[in-house]
């Protein structure tokens, strides 16, 4: 399997502060891996070295084979990314955000429109596609959000907490999308979260990442073996304890 | 650069300006409604005191001596000037709250009679608006009684009126009354327009550097395959746009407002005249467009140092100062357009429009400071580039100002 995502012995220092550690961890085609750590691991300070937003300060991000460094331009076009601390910009409605977006991503403007429309339906913002983001609910915005990321089709997808501070109903349609985005359309998928029965639903490989270090990288079921643990959240908490 | 990015950008910050309220009411309606209102205010207000004053009647003590001679038939003939003829003391005009003395110290029809001269005193509290007021009309009513007089003399002597006048002197102000209003117009005018480019340059470079970090939408942008130059293009461009409009709504409601303001007060059009040759548009709308360039390219890059409305207000209050004080700097009186002046930062630019505004400027000296605006702007887009182009300053972190002055690779 051609491998999608990959961080080469990545690192962040924040001042003295060693927030990421020499992380290296690949994602292959097809493939929803997830990312876990308590609270301060470094898990949305590694997810924006891979997306570019940071400049590791060693070590280099890979997506779709193109060095974020290097070939930013083609590793970015192959990138959705989303964390928890970006928001919609108030005085747009959805159609015209995913349109602005898709106009900076090059979507040719003859398929801009048909795909705007499909992800509107495919992610239920029909009913509020004319409001202002603004006005939306968490649920709402989170849709369009994760619609956002998606627009230009990108073989690569990011996910920092996807579900956090959504209800049971709109948590779930985001695993459901995100299971069926990999299945049928063979996107590679990593996501970051808190609810280890999500990773447990979603993800063959995990990576559980502790004061900026690796410390499990792996399918599931190693992890549990590994630690002697019946459930994954033992077995995390032996890990980062 | 890739200039249908660029566009999108521009285009989707204009469209965002368009639908905040507050954003319009200070750009369009406020600057369009100012003018008219404040002058036409204060056309009225000036008004009514006058006609307030014209009949609002006092209490003139006067020497006895002056009763039955030609100043108190001079005097009669205003029906607001009580006379009340009495001796009285300096004291006591000052003890009354709205009289005036007329004050005589030599014996009047006597002092006539032998030609010579009585001297009469106005006693008025000249701070009171409607004391000075009177006291004025009074001494315009005594020297055409003192004319009289005189021409009785001169004619009693024999003599010829110009026997009095071996010179006429009269200053010819080579200025006409509407080219002063111009002036006074003109060393006004520039500071207005130059305030109103900056505040619509900083509000909404406000909103969309600091602003976005705030509602943190900044870093979106961030991610897809857009040069750091792109973003900044674009933005540059919003901001410039509105800055630009601003100083044109500006000068089309001050022109309302003269239009207004003559009907009103009873002027023809032109009362105000400012009469810009086309060499003169030229150069007025180039130094507009220039620094409308530098203040947009300024604020940007210093307001997207700030993660928060907040802090951007701080970073902005001190830029304020430095177009304020140079502003109001070159309406101080003696202030021209020198080789000196055209060196100071903005006092050049205020003092360059206000030379256009009055025309007959030197072509040499308007190209100077154009090239110096030039200069600015190109500075601050640069400034502009270096601050968009650091990583803490998208993500919202602690910038280390050393870092935004090294040149990045890329
Ligand atoms: N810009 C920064 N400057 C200094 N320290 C930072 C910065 N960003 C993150 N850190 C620190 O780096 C560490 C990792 O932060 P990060 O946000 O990656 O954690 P996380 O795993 O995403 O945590 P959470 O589950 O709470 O989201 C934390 O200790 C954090 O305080
Ligand atoms: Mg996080």
């Amino acid at each position: 399997m051609e491998v999608k995502i990959e961080a080469r012995s990545l690192t962040k220092n924040f001042g003295t502060f060693r927030a990421v550690d020499a992380l290296s961890f690949d994602v292959k085609a097809g493939e929803v891996f997830g990312l876990l750590g308590p609270n301060g691991a470094g898990k949305t300070t590694t997810l924006r070295m891979l997306s570019g937003l940071l400049t590791p300060s060693g070590g280099e991000a890979f997506i779709a084979g193109h060095s974020m460094e290097k070939q930013q331009q083609q590793a970015r076009s192959s990138l959705g990314f989303l964390t928890g601390d970006m928001d919609l910009y108030r005085r747009l409605n959805p159609v015209e955000l995913l349109t602005y977006f898709g106009q900076l991503y090059e979507v040719p403007k003859a398929t801009l429109s048909a795909r705007v429309d499909k992800l509107v339906d495919a992610f239920g913002i029909t009913d509020f596609k004319d409001r202002f983001c603004e006005k939306l609910s968490t649920g709402q915005k989170q849709r369009v959000s994760i619609a956002r990321t998606l627009v230009h089709d990108p073989a690569v997808v990011i996910l920092d907490e996807p579900t956090t501070g959504l209800d049971i109903m709109a948590s779930e349609f985001i695993l459901q999308f995100i299971k069926k985005m990999a299945q049928e359309e063979g996107k590679t998928v990593i996501f970051s979260t808190h609810h280890l029965d999500e990773v447990e639903r979603l993800c063959d490989r995990i990576a559980i990442i502790h004061q900026g270090k690796l410390e499990h990288y792996g399918t599931i079921s190693e992890v549990k073996q590994r630690t002697q643990k019946e459930n994954l959240a033992d077995a995390f908490f032996q890990l980062v304890n | 650069m890739r200039t249908k990015i660029i566009s999108a950008i521009f285009r989707k910050e204009i469209k965002e300006v368009l639908r905040d309220k507050r954003m319009l009411y200070l750009i369009i309606l406020l600057p369009f409604f100012l003018y008219p209102v404040l002058f036409t205010l204060i056309g009225k207000v000036g008004q009514s005191q006058q006609e307030k004053l014209s009949t609002q009647s006092i209490e003139v003590l006067v020497s006895p001596e002056l009763k039955g001679t030609a100043v108190e038939e001079a005097l009669a003939q205003s029906s607001e000037l009580k006379l009340n003829f009495t001796d009285f003391e300096e004291a006591t005009i000052d003890t009354m709250s709205n009289g005036i003395g007329i004050k005589l110290d030599v014996p009047f029809d006597q002092t006539m009679q032998n030609n010579g001269t009585a001297s009469i005193q106005i006693l008025a509290d000249q701070s009171k608006d409607l004391l000075q007021f009177r006291s004025r009309q009074i001494r315009t009513v005594l020297q055409g009684v003192n004319q009289n007089l005189l021409k009785a003399r001169i004619d009693g002597a024999g003599l010829n009126p110009e026997f009095a006048k071996p010179l006429n002197i009269t200053q010819v102000d080579l200025a006409s009354d509407q080219e002063q209003a111009g002036k006074a117009l003109a060393s006004f005018l520039p500071m207005i327009i130059l305030l109103f480019i900056f505040v619509g340059c900083i509000y909404i470079a406000i909103d969309i550097t600091a602003g976005e970090k705030e509602r943190k939408t900044l870093q979106t942008i961030f991610t897809a395959p857009i040069k750091v130059s792109e973003i900044i293009a674009g933005k540059f461009a919003a901001v410039f746009t509105v800055g630009i409009v601003s100083a044109f709504m500006n000068i089309l409601s001050l022109m309302v407002a003269i239009m207004i303001q003559v009907k009103f007060m009873g002027g023809e059009v032109g009362s105000f005249s400012i009469s810009i040759d086309p060499m003169g548009w030229f150069w007025l709308c180039l130094i507009i467009f220039l620094i409308t360039v530098f203040l947009a390219a300024l604020t940007l890059a210093v307001v997207l140092l700030a993660n928060s409305y907040k802090e951007a207000q701080s970073y902005v209050s001190p830029l304020m100062m430095l177009i304020i004080i140079p502003a109001v700097m070159s309406q101080m009186p003696g202030m021209e357009l020198n080789t000196s002046t055209a060196l100071i930062p903005m006092l050049n630019i205020s003092l360059a429009i206000g030379a256009i505004l009055k025309g007959g400027f030197s072509t040499a000296m308007i190209a100077m400071v154009a090239g110096m605006a030039l200069l600015y702007a190109v500075i601050a887009l640069f400034f502009a580039s270096q601050t968009f182009g650091n990583e803490n300053v998208v993500t919202g972190e602690k910038i280390d100002f050393k870092s935004l002055f090294s040149f990045r690779k890329s």
